[in-house]
């Protein structure tokens, strides 16, 4: 098990990370959401010992390693958010040399290659340049050389940002797989709830340096579990309507987009005979009307009062 | 793993053909272009009208060199014979013999002496491709200077610019000259001169002749070296981008993660500097010997001065790759290779042979590392032993130890990553 211990780290610009708690066990995926600027990647440089904390500490099965960081580094593996590699070395080159870095003997590196290519599907591209690679294909092998010495821990930055959805589903599914077969335990950073939803069974959402909320999916989403979303689509939508909705005090987070209204109620409130009367009052006629289940995004919503991405 | 770092950084740089451009084309280039504008005056393929030299000389010569003798009487006795020997070497007749000695200058060098008063008519009428003037007091300044540890004295020239491959000729001569002269005060400096003064012995000026007849430094050999030595400080610029760009991209993150040491990572840098400064070297080398015909007698001793420079460059390229590291940014590299080379190669003599000009700037020169190795090879081209090449090693020692420690008392612990 991989813990954070009041995990903190201040820059001269202000503190980036703030007391975070966190852990991971073997074989597991935890997802790690965050808007811009949350303090996701600074968290992951202090979990995998490329920046001392400020304060805290990190400890691999109850033993800090802020001292003998090797521990850590032996059974980790990172995929950085950059693309950390070689433009001018083919792909099997850069498998190679990373692989000569963490000592793999010559004949069991040409399986482990061959394997990781495999995994990532780059198996038939494995001659060209990187440079020439598209961008997804990068991101593929930026994952590919994070898995050549088989680590138990996997940290991954933001591993599918602005690539095609083509690749983006394809770095999910090695994902899935990588911990279904391999049982490698895996940190799963992005600021896409469709992704964390899709593949971890914890969750940590961050925001501006602080975890605001910790747990299993469905733990996270009762958080809205005394509320529920609202949809309503209307015609004639007029300012006095409007008006008088945001006066309803059992409503809150209203939000109109033209003649989309979202909301959010008590759960066991019945508001639509209200909303009828107050549409035939204001001439306004009453399209549809939706209950909706709370999404992390909502959650996140909620619990910041901000979009996570915008 | 140290293998595959050194693996792929010579196969980044063999990847990138601006870098080789710069590194290996441009030095090709510049010395094809410099030696063969200058070249000519050695294989006279050129068509060269004369080359016609006024030379104006101020005081009388005769007297000075009676009032030197006076002044030396005081010190130590003249013999007769040593008088004869002295006389004979005073600068306007060694500038004469010089050129009159040599048999492809004597054929279109002319030298006319031209008296005082129409110094004014000859510089003006422009017939002439170089004026010198020899001020007064001349002779007896450098007869002391030679002797006497008095103050180097020196004298003009006036090159015509309309007649530039004339003149460059001319530049070339005097430089020629004030070598032998610079040459003569070392020897003296030396103490070889002094005792040849107090018993004269036929074997000293045997010495000098020895030394002046050696092979010329044609300007093909010249700039093969100047160049060489010039353009392999690129490398270590080069090097050093390619370093930081290795933490830019986070590759250096890996490196860490994968737990070798930033003290094995600088060590790879230095090496593989090593190695394709060495190729760098021998490419050009090559190519000289080929495209020039020169030679290289006792290779052993150019590798091993081509070693000695290389491990420079290496040490070079570890400390600008640690302020790198250290700034966050390529900066140290970028003006090392924008800047400081430029001012080392002119320091060390890559553009011009600088001890003409200016001889204290020459010594300064030889600090460098381009310029102590410069200063070495154009001694092997001229027969040089070991024992002469020691100067330069050691200086090129004493750099590589300073560098090299900097180097990593500067890389920035983890590299710096925050
Ligand atoms: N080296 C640094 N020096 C100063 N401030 C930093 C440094 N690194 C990060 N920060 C600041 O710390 C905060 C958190 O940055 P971090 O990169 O960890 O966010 P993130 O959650 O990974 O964001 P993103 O989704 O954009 O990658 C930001 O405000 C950032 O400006
Ligand atoms: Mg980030």
């Amino acid at each position: 098990m991989i813990e954070a211990v009041n995990l903190t780290k201040s820059f001269k610009s202000g503190v980036a990370v703030d007391h975070i708690n966190f852990y991971i066990e073997p074989g597991e995926i935890v997802g790690m959401l965050g808007p811009n600027g949350a303090g996701k990647s600074t968290t992951i440089a202090m979990l995998s010992t490329l920046i001392p904390p400020t304060e805290g500490d990190v400890l691999l099965h109850q033993k800090s390693v802020l001292k003998d960081q090797n521990l850590l580094r032996k059974v980790l593996g990172v995929v950085p958010q950059e693309i950390a590699l070689y433009g001018d070395l083919t792909a099997k080159e850069n498998l190679f040399f990373f692989g000569n870095l963490y000592k793999i003997p010559k004949k069991q590196l040409n399986e482990r290659v061959e394997i990781v290519l495999e995994q990532i599907g780059l198996e038939n591209e494995t001659k060209k340049l990187v440079k020439h690679y598209s961008g997804g294909m990068k991101r593929r092998l930026n994952i590919g050389v994070a898995l050549l010495h088989e680590p138990q821990y996997l940290i991954m930055d933001e591993p599918t940002v602005g690539i095609d959805p083509q690749s983006r589903n394809h770095i999910l599914e090695t994902v899935k797989k990588l911990n279904e077969q391999s049982n490698t335990a895996i940190i799963y950073t992005s600021h896409y709830m469709e992704e964390v939803e899709y593949l971890c069974n914890r969750i940590y959402i961050m925001d501006q340096g602080r975890i605001i909320a910790s747990g299993s999916k469905d733990e996270i989403k009762a958080i809205l579990s005394s509320e529920n979303t609202v949809v309503v689509k209307v015609n004639n939508n007029s300012n006095a309507f409007m008006n008088e909705l945001f006066n309803q005090p059992i409503l809150t987070n209203i939000k109109a987009d033209e003649d989309k209204i979202n909301f959010t109620i008590a759960k066991g409130v019945n508001f639509l005979p209200n909303l009828l009367s107050l549409c035939e009052r204001h001439n306004v006629l009453l399209k549809s009307f939706q209950m909706e289940e709370p999404t992390l995004e909502d959650v996140f919503l909620h619990l910041t009062g901000r979009a996570l991405r915008n | 793993m140290f293998l595959a770092l050194i693996q792929k950084q010579i196969k980044l740089l063999l990847r990138s053909p601006s870098e080789l451009l710069i590194l290996l084309a441009m030095p090709i280039g510049l010395i094809l272009i410099l030696s063969f504008a200058l070249g000519s005056i050695m294989n006279g393929d050129l068509e060269i009208t004369n080359v016609e030299i006024a030379l104006v000389q101020h005081g009388n010569e005769e007297e000075e060199i009676e009032a030197f003798f006076q002044k030396a009487n005081d010190t130590f006795p003249i013999a007769d014979e040593l008088r004869g020997q002295i006389a004979g070497m005073v600068p306007v007749k060694l500038l004469e013999e010089q050129i009159m000695e040599n048999d492809e200058l004597k054929e279109f060098v002319h030298i006319t002496k031209v008296n005082e008063k129409d110094i004014e008519r000859t510089r003006n009428n422009g017939e002439f491709s170089a004026i010198i003037e020899i001020p007064e007091n001349f002779t007896y300044d450098f007869l002391t200077y030679q002797f006497l540890n008095g103050e180097k004295p020196s004298f003009s020239v006036y090159l015509n610019e309309s007649k530039q491959i004339n003149s460059t000729i001319v530049q070339t001569l005097i430089n020629d000259f004030q070598h032998q002269y610079t040459l003569n005060k070392v020897l003296n400096e030396n103490g070889l001169l002094l005792e040849g003064m107090i018993v004269p012995s036929p074997e000293i000026t045997s010495t000098i002749n020895t030394i002046q007849s050696k092979g010329e430094i044609t300007s093909k050999i010249y700039y093969t070296f100047s160049m060489a030595v010039m353009f392999i400080l690129f490398t270590a610029g080069t090097i050093a981008s390619q370093a930081f760009l290795e933490k830019d991209s986070h590759i250096f993150d890996r490196m860490i993660l994968a737990r070798i040491r930033p003290i094995t990572y600088l060590f790879s840098i230095i090496i593989s500097t090593v190695i394709f400064a060495m190729v760098q070297m021998l490419i050009l080398f090559t190519f000289s010997y080929f495209a020039f015909n020169i030679t290289f007698n006792q290779l052993g001793l150019y590798l091993l001065l081509t070693f000695f420079l290389a491990i420079v460059v290496g040490g070079i390229a570890a400390v600008l790759s640690s302020l790198n590291y250290r700034n966050n940014s390529a900066s140290a590299s970028n003006v090392f290779s924008n800047a400081f080379v430029s001012i080392f190669a002119l320091l060390g003599g890559s553009f011009f042979n600088i001890s003409s000009i200016a001889p204290g700037m020459a010594k300064i020169g030889l600090l460098t590392p381009n310029g102590a190795a410069l200063d070495g090879y154009l001694k092997l081209t001229q027969q040089a032993s070991f024992s002469d090449l020691l100067p330069n090693l050691t200086n090129l020692s004493i750099l590589m130890i300073i560098l090299i420690v900097l180097a990593f008392l500067l890389f920035p612990k983890r590299g710096g990553i925050a």
